[in-house]
């Protein structure tokens, strides 16, 4: 044996289970930017069935694979359920040039057709309620499955939801969501106490609940509660209700909707480290839900309310939210299946036909992106709550400071780990974003200036070559915006809408799906009668590609995943803390 | 949900047969001896990064994954040591207790300068010149590359499959139900019970990657109260934690060999290192070469 030990040349092929080559993908148009990079649609060359592939950038990677897609993937593995998006395995790309050794990866996920926030914005596209009700069920009962499963999302937002042709809703990007400690959501009984502390440097500002900006570090799940009640009213109103410009001004216009808070309905909140700040800016107010909400039946109204509550002890679980008043009145809330189709609406091409926007609320600079691996604050500076530093995730126990020989010490390590994720110039100073829905009114007709829109900041190389002008797209007024996937689609013969189902990733045959939970709420066998479907989409083919303009009026952009701007919330996160938040 | 606290992916019988190592041409002794050791690399690494023993038995659970199987590593291509030191790195990613690079690369730089691979604990209190382990800037930036594309490299081989259920926990609350606390060596009891847990991370038959935990900790229970002599139920109690008698019977052997086997390599090896490197090996396999020509 050892005799025919001669080193064998080195690389036997070797087929790795989980993990396939790109090439057995055809690359397509891209939907989007995520986290760690970009959003490409892509056909399976032997199934033909499409996916969305996500590309895990390690460009500049600091610290080796990025801890975010690291627990995305590990999470996304763990998890089944209807209404939560699967991971179908990892995609490798073999780096082409010699220099490269380290492989793109991509995470392979099911084409949805749409994000929320994409849906909301297509000026073709009007929710009715029990179109919204389904919607909403479906993102409660994929919100219970996770927070039952110990699991907290923590970037809750329309553009994290995606949406499918089947009128299925997934809830997409893990990258913030971590583990929960705590006991999870009983029935009736609110979203319970945390015992322990967690990053508030989560969610993105629209979508951040008031404990979170007052800087409760003790939260529950009720803040993807709030998130949802967030959406909730979102899909009434077709643009995000509450778009603050700082943490502040976010603060301030949830209080003026919902009221402002007082021991009864927030008790304790004057107590939150945040809460100094507010005090001398808020007046009492008794909140305008009701009148904002004029179109929302009055138990829509009472569930909206319920999610919107300001205290997070009483605000409603998903378990309770599923049985609410609300979804067993008339109108009933659609079946899946029910749901009309639309044309293919995602945050990226909403974003492109739009000219001028209003800037994306900056993504948490906390959790696993910005800060630690565990959302523990590694910017510069001084942690945002420098009390309870070491009441962070990680334990402080005492047989770390005897360190071996060489070893450097655990506080090193974070303040080592400092800006792992970003390699960036210092960001210019933050752009001013008007008040207006993005119309722009104020720039006089000049065109945005590069990276305008949702990043403030000046694009980095990373994005490649369509990266660079993508800032410029919007043009000045009248410039004429063809989205990409309409020039992809006229090059397809028309699909068949049968043909079309057939390749969609949700046909596949249900024991594939590692005994996913279903979501109770479809009919898999009601496949009949689609004509009106026919109807949405042939009318919209047949619609003049410069309709698309009308979306440059719209609100702005959101992204289906959280904006590469972390850096800049970072700075802005700390200036908070300096001038507004620093108690006097 | 797949998050069961009480499953693991298992290594395949076909993954069990042979290894990307063997299939390479690599003697099983010599791959067995590696894997050992840096089982116990990865362990003496773990302690001094000061990690808690559920993240290094990860790391060396996502080690002998690496290396299973015949689409697994090869210790012709990839450095032991290095696996294990990115093996340990991931894990500590996934943990509440990340470290840096930069730590990791300088705990293996020491653990590298030493003379031997079997670490007793007496030889890591000592203090050795700083001189001998340390890792100039240089050399760091291309210890972390390699640390990072070796990352990458199991990561690929495992498909992401970095799920790992330990049975550390779940045997305490085994010995709970068994209501032996009120035993006055029931410390002792679990201490022992932990031990066998630690020990069957460095077994050669791989016991976390051909059972459940739910088994390895029944067997480790049943082993230890053995030893310790506090009588467990008379009746067939393992069946109460999905572990059939036949399971129990494999992995309580599986435990106890590993004693001789860990003697037998400290006596192999005496005086040497176990080749922790390609090089390494590939010297070793020209010894041994030259040996049997003799």
């Amino acid at each position: 044996m050892a005799n025919s030990a001669a080193m064998p040349p080195r690389a036997i092929p070797r087929h790795f289970q989980g993990c396939s080559k790109i090439t057995d993908y055809d690359m397509m148009q891209k939907l989007g930017e995520g986290t760690f990079g970009e959003v490409h649609k892509a056909r399976h060359r032997g199934t033909g069935r499409v996916f969305a592939l996500k590309k895990i950038l390690m460009h500049n990677e600091k610290d080796g694979f990025p801890i975010t897609a690291l627990r995305e993937i590990k999470l996304l593995k763990m998890l089944s359920h209807d209404n939560v998006l699967v991971l179908e395995e990892m995609a490798v790309e073999r780096p082409k040039a010699e220099g490269r050794k380290r492989a793109i990866l991509y995470m392979v996920t099911p084409y949805m057709d749409h994000d929320l926030s994409g849906l909301l914005d297509n000026p073709d596209v009007r929710f009715t309620e029990p179109q919204i009700k389904c919607y909403m069920l479906q993102l409660f009962k994929g919100l219970r499955y996770l927070h039952d499963n110990h699991i907290l999302h923590r970037d809750m937002k329309a553009a994290n939801l995606l949406i499918n042709n089947r009128g299925r809703l997934q809830i997409a990007d893990f990258g913030l969501a971590r583990h929960y400690d705590e006991p999870v959501p009983q029935r009736g009984r609110g979203n319970g106490e945390a015992r322990r502390d967690y990053t508030s440097l989560v969610v993105t500002r629209w979508y951040r609940p008031p404990e979170l900006l007052l800087q409760l570090r003790r939260y529950t799940p009720a803040i993807d509660m709030w998130g949802a009640g967030c959406v909730f009213g979102e899909m009434f109103k077709r643009k995000p209700i509450l778009a603050g410009q700082s943490d502040l001004h976010q603060i301030q216009i949830i209080f003026e909707l919902v009221g402002s808070p007082n021991q009864q309905n927030m008790p304790g909140w004057d107590q939150l480290p945040g809460a100094d700040a507010v005090k001398s800016t808020s007046s009492p107010g008794a909140g305008k839900l009701s009148s904002s909400f004029r179109e929302i039946h009055p138990s829509g109204l009472s569930l909206l309310g319920d999610l919107l509550k300001l205290d997070w002890r009483k605000r409603i679980n998903a378990i309770d939210a599923i049985d609410h008043p609300y979804f067993q009145s008339d109108p009933r809330p659609m079946r899946e299946e029910d749901i009309p189709s639309f044309a293919d609406s995602h945050e990226l091409d909403r974003r492109n036909a739009r000219g001028q926007k209003q800037a994306l609320p900056p993504a948490p600079a906390g959790g696993t992106v910005g800060g630690g691996p565990n959302g523990e604050w590694t910017g510069q500076g001084p942690p945002p709550n420098s009390g309870s530093w070491a009441n962070g995730d990680r334990p402080q126990y005492g047989s770390q400071d005897r360190g071996p020989p060489g070893v450097d010490r655990p506080r090193g390590d974070y303040d080592r780990r400092g800006q792992p994720y970003d390699h960036r110039p210092p960001p210019p100073p933050p752009p001013r974003h008007g008040p207006s829905w993005g119309n722009g009114g104020d720039r006089g007709g000049l065109p945005p200036p590069p990276g305008e829109g949702r990043h403030p900041l000046p694009h980095p190389p990373r994005y490649g070559p369509q990266g660079g002008d993508r800032g410029h797209r919007g043009g000045p007024p009248g410039d004429k915006y063809v989205p990409s996937y309409r020039g992809a689609d006229a090059e397809r013969p028309p699909r068949d809408r049968d043909d079309r189902r057939s390749r969609d990733p949700d046909d596949r045959p249900r024991e594939g799906r590692r005994n996913s939970q279903d979501s109770g709420h479809s009919r898999d066998s009601h496949r009949d009668d689609r004509n009106d479907r026919r109807g949405y989409r042939d009318r919209d083919r047949e619609r003049p590609a410069d309709s698309r303009n009308f979306g440059r009026e719209r609100r702005d952009g959101r992204t289906r995943s959280r904006s590469p701007d972390r850096r800049d919330q970072r700075n802005r996160d700390r200036d908070r803390d300096r001038d507004i938040y620093t108690r006097r | 949900m797949q998050l069961s606290p009480l499953a693991n992916p298992l290594a395949t019988v076909a993954q069990l047969e042979t290894s990307g190592s063997q299939l390479d041409g690599i003697p099983a002794d010599l791959e067995d001896s590696i894997r050992f050791a840096s089982a116990r690399l990865t362990q003496a690494a773990g302690a001094l990064l000061r990690l808690p023993q559920e993240v290094i038995a990860q790391a060396i659970i996502v080690l002998s994954r690496f290396w299973v199987g015949p689409e697994g590593g090869s210790l012709a291509e990839h450095d032991a040591d290095q696996v294990s030191a990115s093996s340990l790195y991931l894990a500590t990613k996934l943990s509440a207790f990340p470290k840096s690079a930069r730590s990791v690369v300088n705990v293996y730089a020491y653990l590298d300068s030493l003379p031997t691979t079997f670490f007793e604990p007496e030889l890591l209190r000592q203090h050795k010149k700083a001189e001998e382990y340390y890792v100039s800037e240089g050399t760091l930036e291309k210890r972390r590359m390699a640390l990072f594309n070796m990352e990458q490299q199991i990561l690929r081989v495992l498909g992401f499959q970095l799920q790992t259920s330990l049975p550390y926990i779940l045997s305490i609350t085994y010995l709970q139900a068994l209501d032996v606390f009120s035993h006055p060596r029931a410390s002792e009891l679990a201490k022992r019970t932990v031990a066998y847990l630690n020990t069957a991370l460095l077994s050669p038959q791989l016991l976390y990657l051909t059972h459940q935990p739910p088994c390895l900790a029944t067997a480790a229970i049943y082993l230890a109260a053995k030893e310790i002599g506090v009588k467990l139920p008379d009746v067939e109690w393992w069946e109460v934690f999905d572990t059939d008698r036949e399971d129990l019977g494999f992995v309580v052997v599986g435990l106890l060999s590993v004693e001789t086997f860990a003697a037998e390599e400290q006596k192999k090896w005496l005086g040497r290192r176990v080749p922790l490197t390609v090089g390494g090996l590939e010297a070793e396999l020209g010894m041994r070469r030259n040996l049997s020509e003799e």
